[in-house]
C-alpha cells in the first residue's frame, strides 16, 4: 500500500530526474573543467571506486551478504587482462573482455563454495580468498612478476598522457553507467525482489519458494563480472600491477565503506559514497602525505558509519529534506522487518547475546 | 627423520599459540555471536607494548604482562559495552565484522604512526640459546612462548569450568534467555567474557614478541590462519578450535620442508575451503555453528 498522494509522487519524480541530469552533467563536464592531469587522475580514481562499489552492491545491497573480498575479483580481472596482453598477445580491449569472462566463469565455483555459509563465515571466506590470492600472486613471480610488479602495455601508444587520461575517464564513466543500469533493472525486477527477500529473511524466503541459492549465486556472478571489468580497465589505465595493492583487504573494505556510507539500498548510494570517501582519501594524501594516518581515518569513518549511520547518507539526507520541504508527507521508508520489530520492542535493556529465542541451543 | 621430528615439535609449539588466540576468538563468538577481526591487531598491539616496555625499562618483556593483561581486559569490557552491544541485534553479526575491522585499521595505522613502519625485534640474553629435545633443537624463547600459551589456556579452562563466573559465562553462551531467567546478568557476563578474550590477545602478543620480528601490518599474517582455524574447528567450540589449531599448526610446519614457508601457509586456506565444501559447520563444530 502506498500512501503517497499523486502530486507528491510527481514532485519526487521530477526532483529525482533533475538530480540524475545534474549528476550526469557534472560527471561528463568534469574533464573539461579539471584543467590539470592530476585532477583528472583523481576523477578516474573516484570513478574506478564507484564502479567497484556499485558492482559490490549487487551482492551487498540486494542479498545483504557483506563481502570484504571483492578485491580478489578485481585483482583477478586486472592480472587476467594484463597477462592476456603480455603473454597471449591479445589486443588490449579483447583481453579485457576475455579476462572478465574468465573471472565470471571462475566466480561460479567460488560463489557456490562461499555462499554455502552465511553471516560471519561468509565474511571470513571472502577475506581468506583475498589473502590466498595475495600469497599465490606474490610467490608465483615467474608469471606475475611478484612484488617487482607487472607492466601492462598502454592500449593507445599514440596518445600522450593527458589524452590517455581523458579517454579512460570516459571509459570508466561508461562502465559505471552500465553497472548502474544493470543494478536498476534488477532492482525493479521480480528477481530483485527475491534477492531482497533473502536480505530480509533467508529462511522465510526459501520457505516461500524463492530459489535462494540460485539467486545469491547469480547476484554474486553478476557482481564478479562488473568487478573484473573494473579491475581490468584499471590495469589498462594504470599500466603497472603489484599484488599488494591488487589483492588488498583494505581496498575491499574501502569499497564496502563507500557503499555503506552512501546507502546500500539506493541505486546511487555507492557512487555518492565513492565521491565522498575517494575525495576524502585524496585530500588526506595531499594534506598529511603518505602516513599510516589514512588507515586511522578509514577506520574511524567505517566505525562511525556502522555505529551511527548503517543506512547511509542518502536515507539520512532525504529524511532531513522530507522534514524540511514536506512536513505532512506520509512516506513509506524501506526498513527491514527486523528493524521495525526492533523499534517497536520495549526500549533497552537489549539482549546482550544474539537474537533471542530463535537462537535457543537444543 | 630428524628434520621431520624437528618441524613436528615446532608445529606443536606454534599450534599452542594459535590455540590460545583461537580460544579468545571462540569466546567472543560464544557470548556475542560476533567475529572479531581486530583480535590479531590487538595481538600485534600487545607485542608492540611488550617490545616498548623492554626498550624503556630494559626489563624482561614477560614482566609487562601484569600491566597489559588488566588493560586489555578492561578494553575488552569497554569495547563490548560501548560498541558491540549497541549494534542492532538483527544485523549484529555482519556489522560487528565491519566494526572490528575498523578497529583493526585504527590500531594498525596508529602503530605505524607512533612507532613507524620499521621492523622491531626484542634482543634478550637468552634469545640465541636453544635446547636439545630428543634430537630436535628448539629455541628457548619458543618454549617460553608455548609455556605461556599453555598456562593461559589452562587458566582459561579452570576459570570456565571451576569458578562461579565461569558457570555463568557458559550458561550465557549456551542459552542467554534461560541464563537471564535464573538471575544471571548476561550483559555484564558477556562484557567480562569479551574482556577475557582480549586478555588472551595480550598474553599471546607478549609470547609473540619474544621470538619474532614485529611490524604494524603483521596482523594480516595472523588473521587468515586464525579465521581458518575457527571455521575448521567449528565456530563456538573451544576444544574444537584447539584441536584444529594444533593439527593445522603441525601440518604447516611439516609442509614447510618440501614447499617452503610461503606456500606452506596455503594449507590454512585449503583447509578452510575443504571444510566449507564438506562440512560447513566445522569439523568439531557445535550446534551454534549451524546458524552461521
Amino acid at each position: 500500500m502506498r500512501s503517497d498522494s499523486e502530486p507528491t509522487r510527481w514532485r519526487g519524480r521530477v526532483a529525482r530526474g533533475a538530480a540524475i541530469a545534474i549528476g550526469c552533467a557534472v560527471i561528463l563536464a568534469f574533464p573539461a573543467v579539471a584543467d590539470n592531469p592530476y585532477m583528472l587522475t583523481v576523477g578516474i580514481g573516484i570513478l574506478n571506486y564507484a564502479v567497484l562499489a556499485t558492482a559490490w552492491n549487487f551482492v551487498g545491497g540486494f542479498t545483504g551478504y557483506i563481502s570484504l573480498g571483492h578485491a580478489a575479483l578485481s585483482g583477478l580481472g586486472a592480472y587476467g587482462t594484463a597477462l592476456l596482453v603480455t603473454c597471449a598477445g591479445l589486443p588490449s580491449f579483447v583481453a579485457l573482455f576475455v579476462a572478465a569472462a574468465l573471472v565470471t566463469v571462475l566466480a561460479i565455483p567460488i560463489g557456490a563454495a562461499a555462499l554455502r555459509v552465511r553471516g560471519a563465515s561468509f565474511v571470513i571466506v571472502s577475506i581468506a580468498l583475498v589473502l590466498i590470492l595475495l600469497l599465490v600472486f606474490q610467490s608465483w613471480a615467474s608469471l606475475t612478476g611478484g612484488s617487482r610488479g607487472l607492466v601492462v602495455p598502454r592500449p593507445f601508444p599514440a596518445l600522450h598522457r593527458a589524452e590517455h587520461h581523458r579517454v579512460f575517464y570516459f571509459l570508466f564513466a561508461a562502465l559505471l553507467a552500465m553497472a548502474l543500469v544493470a543494478w536498476w533493472v534488477i532492482d525493479r525486477s521480480r528477481f530483485g525482489l527475491g534477492l531482497k527477500a533473502i536480505r530480509e529473511d533467508e529462511d522465510k524466503s526459501a520457505a516461500l519458494g524463492i530459489a535462494t541459492f540460485a539467486g545469491k549465486l547469480i547476484a554474486f556472478v553478476v557482481s564478479a563480472a562488473f568487478t573484473a571489468l573494473g579491475g581490468g580497465l584499471y590495469a589498462l589505465w594504470f599500466g603497472d600491477l603489484d599484488p599488494v595493492f591488487q589483492f588488498s583487504v583494505l581496498t575491499g573494505s574501502t569499497v564496502v565503506l563507500m557503499a555503506l556510507l552512501g546507502g546500500v539500498r539506493h541505486l546511487f548510494g555507492p557512487l555518492v559514497g565513492a565521491v565522498i570517501v575517494g575525495a576524502g582519501l585524496e585530500y588526506g594524501k595531499l594534506e598529511f602525505g603518505d602516513t599510516p594516518l589514512h588507515l586511522v581515518g578509514t577506520g574511524v569513518l567505517l566505525g562511525g558509519v556502522v555505529m551511527f549511520m548503517p543506512e547511509g547518507v542518502i536515507p539520512a539526507l532525504s529524511g532531513v529534506l522530507a522534514r524540511w520541504f514536506a512536513p505532512r508527507e506520509a512516506s513509506i521508508r524501506e526498513v527491514t522487518a527486523a528493524v521495525l520489530l526492533d523499534s517497536r520492542r520495549e526500549p533497552p535493556p537489549r539482549s546482550a547475546s544474539g537474537e533471542g529465542p530463535a537462537e535457543v541451543d537444543r | 627423520m630428524a628434520l621431520v621430528f624437528q618441524s613436528l615439535v615446532l608445529g606443536v609449539l606454534l599450534g599452542g599459540l594459535y590455540a590460545l588466540l583461537a580460544a579468545g576468538l571462540t569466546l567472543y563468538f560464544g557470548v556475542m555471536r560476533v567475529v572479531m577481526i581486530a583480535h590479531s591487531a590487538f595481538l600485534i598491539l600487545a607485542a608492540y607494548l611488550a617490545w616498548y616496555f623492554h626498550e624503556v625499562t630494559e626489563l624482561d618483556p614477560l614482566l609487562s604482562l601484569p600491566i597489559t593483561v588488566p588493560v586489555f581486559f578492561a578494553a575488552g569490557v569497554a569495547m563490548q559495552r560501548l560498541l558491540l552491544a549497541r549494534l542492532r541485534p538483527a544485523t549484529r553479526t555482519m556489522m560487528s565484522v565491519l566494526l572490528t575491522f575498523s578497529i583493526a585499521l585504527i590500531i594498525e595505522g596508529g602503530l605505524g604512526y607512533v612507532f613507524t613502519g620499521t621492523q622491531h625485534r626484542i634482543q634478550l640474553g637468552y634469545s640465541g640459546t636453544s635446547l636439545e629435545l630428543f634430537g630436535a633443537r628448539v629455541a628457548v624463547v619458543k618454549l617460553i612462548a608455548f609455556a605461556l600459551a599453555a598456562a593461559a589456556l589452562l587458566a582459561l579452562y579452570l576459570v570456565m569450568m571451576k569458578s562461579r563466573f565461569g558457570q555463568a559465562l557458559r550458561a550465557t553462551i549456551q542459552h542467554p534467555e534461560a541464563a537471564r531467567l535464573i538471575g544471571i546478568q548476561t550483559e555484564r557476563v558477556a562484557g567480562y567474557g569479551f574482556g577475557l578474550g582480549l586478555a588472551t590477545a595480550a598474553i599471546g602478543g607478549t609470547a609473540l614478541a619474544l621470538d619474532s620480528t614485529i611490524y604494524p601490518s603483521l596482523h594480516w599474517r595472523w588473521i587468515g590462519p586464525l579465521m581458518a582455524i575457527i571455521v575448521v574447528g567449528g565456530l563456538g567450540s573451544v576444544p574444537g578450535t584447539a584441536i584444529a589449531a594444533m593439527v593445522l599448526g603441525m601440518l604447516m610446519s611439516l609442509l614447510q620442508i618440501p614447499l617452503g614457508t610461503t606456500w606452506a601457509q596455503t594449507v590454512f586456506y585449503l583447509a578452510l575451503f575443504a571444510t566449507l565444501a564438506i562440512r560447513p559447520q566445522g569439523f568439531f563444530g557445535g550446534r551454534l555453528a549451524k546458524r552461521f
